[in-house]
């Protein structure tokens, strides 16, 4: 692999090679304009359609930077729809669960009955309200779509461009083919609020170059090897406003004890040297690299997948406030079959659980630290392209 | 005596039954808090017999494992937990986030 000084700057120099201001970080005017002129403006990953196989199945999603909640539902044709969970009476919030199966949806309060697509169905004591039009009083809809089986919804009531437009066709054609489906079967997930913002957070997952440092004991010779000693990446291609890096593995790693047990029944962690990539589409391991780990596409605003053979995850990182994030981690991959295999999931589900509890370790020390105003900007180098990128685009839908 | 907890040629490991538990939660406090030399004790009675005990277990279809065999199958759920602190960090857990602050959460539909 060639390793050259500054060789993604020159192939991205529009975005620079200067510092970064600290101010998006902290300031809560910086975070309301963003709430604004991003989140409530741009197409939002929030879940996948194995969530909602059938037909009355149904999840809820709090969406607080957006101040609402957000009601998703498979209906009898088959569609997926999305509503703000809202009853149309005086408001309260229709479903109180997070998930679930049911034929309509029933109003606490009132007992005002929604169908599966939104319309309103019964009104409790209705002949004593005053000529109310039930057909005007359905939930309100927002703009869903999905790809790869990926649910967006976008709470703009008039989204400036479709979620496939949005998404690009450079990105879609580099992931097509990628097997989402078959890896969905089973899905591992967890979350946790921290007190970094969601910038922070997700910053932490977007660049490799703390690898080495930071996750030295568990995964630092995965990727980092003699030849590349810091894992720099194989290749990073921006498709604006998103982007996506190629990583390669060590292969001279070798494997511990458990791990070794653990290969016998398939891996489902990203940990892994995939000498054998042949099955997956030509635009995953873009630079065909024999010793390939993952692709990490990051998605913008708020979202990065990471593909590898076998498996992938989600990072989705949802502010609360500019101090405050909700982040969540999905891992999906086959069902096992065996209790073998269950065992090697496990191991592969605690593993990567470690990895990320060192790499929050770092994300509310950060926080704290940038809040103290004793720094205006920060410093970034050629692997942190993404950061960069995320603070240009960032930048270009302020001031648009 | 006492009843068999254990299937037939694994009693030897009873002793570490303790680590036999069921759910992630129960597993993370447990190596949370155990000093390294149990963590390592369990680690070094386990992993010698890990090709017999996967060997056992597959026998059994998912749906349909005895209590016996399922309870060893919850020790190897628990190596799994604390393999990476005996290979990798010597410690029970790596310096970071609290562990019991990563939730658990299901999200694909629950199904009787």
């Amino acid at each position: 692999m060639a390793l050259g000084k500054n060789k993604w700057h020159d192939r991205y120099p529009e975005l620079g090679t200067g510092p970064i201001p600290v101010e998006p970080y902290v300031s809560p005017e910086y975070f309301e304009q963003e709430r604004d002129r991003i989140f409530r403006k741009t197409w939002l990953n929030i879940g996948r359609v194995e969530q909602i196989p059938q037909p009355g199945d149904y999840f809820v999603k709090d969406l607080t930077v957006c101040n609402t909640s957000i009601l998703v539902v498979r209906g009898k044709d088959g569609e997926v729809r999305a509503f703000h969970n809202m009853c149309s009476h005086r408001g309260n919030q229709l479903v109180w669960d997070t998930k679930g199966r049911c034929q309509t949806f029933s109003c606490k309060f009132h007992g005002w009955t929604y169908a599966l697509d939104g319309s309103l169905r019964h009104i409790t004591d209705e002949h004593n309200f005053f000529g109310l039009k039930k057909e005007t009083l359905g939930m309100t809809p927002l703009a869903v779509d999905t790809w790869e089986g990926f649910i967006f919804i976008n709470v703009d009531p008039d989204p400036q461009q479709a979620l496939s437009e949005y998404l690009g066709k450079g990105l879609r054609t580099s992931i097509t083919g990628y097997p989402f489906e078959d890896l969905s079967t089973n899905c591992f997930s967890w979350h946790t609020d921290v007190q970094a913002n969601w910038k922070v957070a997700k910053d932490a997952f977007q660049e490799v170059y703390h690898i080495s440092t930071l996750h030295r004991r568990i995964i630092g010779d995965v990727y980092a090897s003699k030849a590349n000693p810091y894992a720099n990446a194989l290749d990073f291609t921006l498709y604006p406003p998103h982007g996506r890096v190629s990583l390669s593995a060590n292969p001279g790693r070798k494997l511990t004890g458990v791990e070794s047990i653990v290969q016998g029944f398939g891996s489902t962690v990203l940990q892994q040297n995939n000498s054998a990539s042949e099955e997956l589409p030509a635009g995953v391991n873009p630079t065909g690299y024999p010793h390939w780990s993952f692709d990490g596409l990051a998605l913008f605003p708020n979202c990065l997948i990471y593909v590898s053979k076998g498996t992938y995850l989600t990072h989705i990182f949802w502010p609360i406030t500019e101090n405050l994030t909700r982040w969540e981690i999905r891992t999906y991959s086959p069902q096992a079959e065996t209790l073998s295999g269950r065992f090697s999931q496990e191991y592969g589900k605690v593993s990567f659980r470690d990895t990320l509890l060192e790499d929050a370790s770092t994300l509310e020390r950060t926080q704290t630290m940038l809040r103290s105003g004793a720094k205006k900007e920060i410093v970034l180098q050629d692997e942190e392209l993404l950061i960069r990128q995320h603070y240009k685009v960032t930048e270009s839908f302020l001031n648009a | 005596m006492s009843k068999r907890q254990l299937p037939e040629g694994f009693q030897d490991l009873e002793p570490y039954l303790e680590w036999s538990l069921a759910t992630d939660r129960e597993r993370s406090i447990k190596r949370q808090t155990s000093p390294m030399t149990k963590i390592t004790a369990f680690y070094q009675a386990v992993v010698p017999r890990m090709d017999e005990i996967l060997a056992y277990l597959e026998q059994y279809p998912l749906e349909q494992v005895p209590a016996d065999a399922q309870r060893l199958f919850y020790l190897t759920l628990s190596l799994a937990k604390i393999a990476p602190a005996v290979e990798m960090y010597g410690e029970p857990v790596p310096e970071g986030l609290d562990t019991l602050r990563l939730e658990n959460i299901d999200i694909y539909p629950t199904r009787s």
